[in-house]
């Protein structure tokens, strides 16, 4: 009897604190700043040796500036990042700064979880950057959530030499169309060799990033988040110029297009794709693992007909909304935004700064890295796109368009295919 | 089953082909052709890991390697251990799996003894509580157990870890010591009470030593599980301080794909060591360790 | 004071000594497995999400309506009953086969225990990050034998839907063959070697021997040991996870990996806890005959 009584009281007690214990820890959302000297939790996802070492130094240059305001560093990876927020966001153990990515973050502060920064910025901040990137940061009711750092491209790497052999000139301005880009392609497919090779393992966020390009915005977000899908050939034109690569042209290679972009990458070093589309920040990788007497440049931005617009997705510094000095955390973040330490970050890591002014440093800073400069370029042509603030796109992403694409680019199913999955998976996720 | 035997009954440990059978010469090399088959199959893998970790940055990316290294680059190892703080990574598991092991053994020892010989209903609750415990998948209980953990305030830190891979542990722990508390006589313990023993007289000088290669056995197993685990440890520690090897392992991955493998192939093979040291050691043991509580759990 | 009767069965102390020796135990599992599972299990009622502060309300059995209809889900559970009776199939037989030969007096015996017991040894992690290296279609070995032996070798073992399922598979069995093997090996050297050997005289050949006095007698732990490993394989998370992450386009998506995904990439707290409750009662209903099978097996 003593047994059930036990029994009983325990799972009464369940029941009750399963609806306490489930809201989390701290309810707190003051919008006042904790006075006095405080120590605040910033995790960085920087993994390049030369980027941490550049965090390291700014974190310890503010303390030294600073001694009211301590900043401990921690190092998070970015595999792991959003799961770890997840986590820590409802046990109210959260970093007071946290270094994230737009389209991952903004989830997050559709949750309510991030402090509104707007008023701590300083206008040198705020003036730098474009007000599309600004865009990717700000909610729905004007609160800018984050700070935006340094943003990525998708841009062609190409092989100097074997253009040279099959006597494709170099091109250069402002954007290479699509169009050249595939008779470019096309001509360097011989003896063996693929024109292209592009590691499209993961294809949404390439897509989704390049449609912008020929107007592809897929949905039409209203400003509570819901939002409506629409796949037209604006949205289909990439996947469509993909296909028909690699094959009707067969000058992509289509094995390259079920792998990731780094495994795709020795094949280019190792002369069998002339040229190789990925993250602009694979610049690195190439420097690192060429072996010596490998001829490469970047070339200018692909353009459809819309221009050389891409989705701008920076690296982001929020702060916390159950931080408990938030402004003071703003502060290290607009310190951390300052032109000099991000054209210091953008170099350690090979990505574009926000930043106009970060940029301008860049490219004075990198005159004998030439690759630097069309990189550079394609940072001018970046937009906020509407996937990006609509509801429910993480899960479509993951659980729709993701397989529909992969299977799309492994010729299972045809374009048609692809345009009903994407439609219908989008009413089907609730 | 007919038994026809006419000697006594002898204790072989295995059983030898009877002599005189043509096919003999015809299964043996067969035999040790699957063997060997076994053998590449289960080991292969490790060499391969091995042969990765000992190779240069240059030569893991050209897209036509050979499986031997072609300069022995050591460099890897003291990479790994240096940039991704391994040794300090293996420490903290070192600490959470010893502190585990301990203390499930502690624990378990007196309940396994209880459930195996005293007459009580926890028998039955137990059972059902080991064997649902197998059932719920831990993704289920992550978020309630890092609540509980927080407001006991054990969060972030190796103490609470210690706690969750006890409980994790326990109910296997329990099973195995079960069947081999089960399977010592309970007339050894009569015999040593008869003799005018007390009763925790006839468990430390009769009962433990009988116990030994059970509690050898189910160490052994908590500990490999609380080195190896992964999960708990990716919720509940956050400062890289306090991480245990596998995050640490898993760190190597790098942002967007990023993979230094050399290092990766090093830093998996010292992850490995440990454990594969203990293993060699015990082996001969775990094999008639696990047969009683196997067979008779 | 004389010592205490230690006369079975029956002691009036006993139910007093065992909560006793039980208490130890008893606290933090209560405060770590048993609360915690039934705050899972009723999440696995409410709208409960992520978000600061967000009200929780049960809501009866909707998630479990709403789960009726998620097709995705169903072929994730689909995909995990693929998974767990193909690993523990698979894994018993080749774990059987092993035994068998390392219980026989062969040369390389101790080189082949040993190694039957690394993957054992390693982390799951490891174990993922080494395969993936191992099939990766450009440099990885596995391939590369292909080629030199003139078979196709640049499949994608882990980015085709088609291969995707199997290859886990394969690595599933690599990974659990230990446990499996040294639990068959024990039960295979307890089965008298008496038996054998009367059956041996009586004419039996190898195969009779084998099916009639082997099997027979290992048949409680292939039982133990299956039921056992397929529980295991069917909650299996941090492998898969690790090495393709349900992948590609859901092929390799195990309910356990379905379920995460809910709950840490959309915040879905309670409709992930509902499929977590779904895929208990599948697993008991399994463990009830493992049971069933079990005390049967005993009064046998």
């Amino acid at each position: 009897m003593k047994r059930k009584a036990l029994l009983g009281i325990g799972a009464a007690a369940a029941l009750l604190l399963s609806g306490c214990a489930l809201n989390g820890g701290d309810s707190s959302n003051s919008t006042e700043s904790a006075t006095g000297p405080v120590t605040l939790t910033f995790q960085s996802l920087a993994y390049q040796d030369s980027t941490v070492a550049a965090v390291k130094d700014i974190v310890d240059t503010w303390n030294k500036k600073n001694p009211d305001i301590q900043i401990k560093l921690t190092q998070g990876t970015w595999d792991n990042v959003h799961d770890q927020l997840v986590t820590q966001f409802q046990g109210g153990t959260a970093p007071d700064i946290i270094h994230d990515e737009s389209s991952d973050i903004m989830g997050f502060a559709q949750q309510g979880y991030l402090a509104d920064i707007s008023k701590y910025l300083t206008s040198d901040v705020r003036n730098a950057v474009s007000k599309d990137v600004w865009d990717t940061v700000t909610t729905s009711d004007g609160k800018i959530v984050a700070a935006p750092t340094l943003l990525q491209t998708y841009v062609v790497f190409a092989n100097t030499d074997a253009l040279a052999v099959e006597g494709v000139t170099v091109p250069t301005g402002k954007e290479l169309s699509w169009d050249d880009f595939q008779d470019m392609a096309k001509k360097l497919t011989a003896g063996g060799k693929f024109g292209v090779g592009w590691g499209l393992k993961q294809p949404t966020a390439a897509v989704m990033n390049t449609a912008l390009g020929f107007d592809g915005t897929f949905f039409d977000t209203q400003d509570d988040g819901t939002a409506t899908i629409h796949v037209g050939d604006g949205e289909l034109a990439v996947p469509q110029r993909i296909h028909a690569m690699a094959f009707d042209d067969r000058s992509l290679d289509p094995v390259s297009l079920t792998q990731s972009g780094t495994d795709v990458l020795p094949g280019f070093l190792s002369g069998k794709y002339a040229m190789y589309v990925g993250g602009n920040f694979l610049a690195q990788q190439i420097t690192e693992s060429a072996g010596a007497g490998f001829a490469w440049t970047v070339l200018p931005p692909l353009a459809g007909s819309a221009g050389p617009v891409q989705a701008a997705n920076p690296q982001t510094m929020s702060v916390s909304a159950q931080s408990k000095a938030p402004e003071q955390a703003a502060k290290f973040i607009d310190y951390f935004s300052s032109a000099e330490n991000q054209a210091k970050l953008a170099e350690g890591d090979w990505l574009i700064p926000a930043s106009k002014p970060a940029r301008d440093a860049v490219a004075a800073q990198t005159k004998d890295t030439p690759v630097w400069k069309p990189m550079l370029t394609s940072g001018d042509g970046l937009a906020s796109a509407p996937f990006q603030k609509a509801k429910n796109y993480p899960q479509w992403k993951d659980q729709i368009a993701t397989p529909a694409l992969q299977q799309y680019f492994a010729n299972s199913i045809s374009l048609d295919d692809l345009r009903a999955q994407l439609t219908d998976g989008w009413s089907s996720i609730g | 089953m007919t038994q026809t035997l006419t000697r006594p009954r002898q204790v072989a440990p295995k059983f030898t082909e009877p002599p005189a059978r043509r096919a003999r010469t015809f299964t043996r090399p067969l035999q040790y052709l699957a063997l060997l088959g076994y053998v590449v199959f289960l080991g292969f893998p490790l060499l391969f890991l091995l042969s990765t970790s000992l190779k240069t940055p240059q030569e893991l990316q050209s897209a036509d390697p050979s499986f031997l290294p072609k300069h022995l680059n050591w460099a890897n190892f003291g990479d790994a251990v240096e940039k991704a703080d391994l040794a300090q990574a293996a420490g903290n598991s070192l600490l959470v799996a010893t502190l585990t092991t301990v203390v499930v053994t502690v624990i378990s020892l007196p309940a396994a003894y209880a459930l195996a010989r005293l007459r009580t209903r926890l028998r039955g609750i137990a059972t059902i509580w080991i064997l649902l415990s197998q059932v719920f998948p831990f993704i289920l209980i992550v978020i309630p157990v890092f609540l509980v953990l927080k407001q006991v305030g054990l969060v972030n830190n190796p103490l609470g870890l210690v706690l969750v891979y006890t409980v994790w542990c326990l109910p296997f722990a329990l099973w195995m010591l079960r069947g081999y508390v089960a399977a010592i006589p309970v007339d050894l313990e009569e015999a040593g009470a008869i003799d005018g023993a007390g009763r925790p007289r006839v468990l430390r000088s009769i009962v433990l030593p009988l116990l030994a290669p059970g509690l050898v056995a189910t160490s052994l197993f908590t500990f490999i599980s609380s080195w190896n685990e992964f999960f708990f440890a990716l919720v509940l520690i956050q400062d890289p301080g306090l991480r245990t090897l596998p995050l640490t392992l898993a760190r190597f991955f790098g942002a967007e794909g990023q993979v230094q493998l050399g290092q990766l192939a090093a830093a998996s093979l010292l992850a490995t060591i440990p454990s594969l040291v203990f293993f060699l050691i015990i082996q001969r043991r775990l094999t008639s360790g696990l047969m009683s509580g196997a067979v008779k759990g | 004071m004389t010592a205490i009767p230690v006369r079975r069965p029956r002691r009036r102390g006993d139910g007093r000594d065992a909560w006793l020796l039980v208490l130890p135990a008893l606290v933090p599992v209560v405060l770590i497995s048993v609360y915690p599972l039934l705050q899972g299990i009723l999440l696995g009622f409410t709208d409960a999400r992520a978000g600061l502060n967000q009200a929780v309300t049960f809501n009866g059995v909707e998630n479990y309506t709403k789960l009726l209809g998620n097709d995705l889900f169903w072929s994730s559970f689909r995909i995990g009953l693929v998974w767990a009776f193909g690993v523990t199939i698979l894994q018993f037989l080749a774990s059987l086969g092993l035994a068998l030969l390392l219980n026989l007096d062969l040369r390389l015996r101790w080189l082949a225990r040993t190694l039957a017991l690394v993957p054992w040894a390693m982390p799951p992690v490891v174990i993922a990050i080494m395969w993936r290296m191992m099939l990766n279609p450009t440099y990885g070995p596995v391939n590369e034998a292909m080629r030199s032996l003139g078979l196709p070798g640049d499949i994608n073992w882990l980015g085709d839907f088609s291969t995707a399922l199997p290859a886990v598979i394969v690595v599933g069995v690599w990974a659990g063959m230990p446990q499996t093997t040294v639990t068959l090996l024990a039960g295979l050297q307890s089965v008298s070697a008496d038996l054998h050997e009367a059956a041996a005289i009586d004419g039996a050949g190898t195969w009779q021997r084998f099916w009639h006095v082997t099997l027979p007698g290992l048949r409680p732990v292939i039982f133990a040991i299956t039921s056992l490993d397929l529980i295991w394989n069917f909650n299996s998370f941090a492998l898969v996870f690790v090495l393709t992450a349900g992948g590609p386009g859901g092929k390799t998506m195990l309910p356990a990996l379905f379920a995460y995904n809910e709950a840490f990439k959309y915040g879905n707290f309670g409709y992930a806890a509902a499929m977590g409750n779904v895929m208990v009662v599948v697993i008991a209903a399994f463990l009830f005959f493992y049971l069933r099978g079990q005390a049967r097996s005993r009064e046998s």
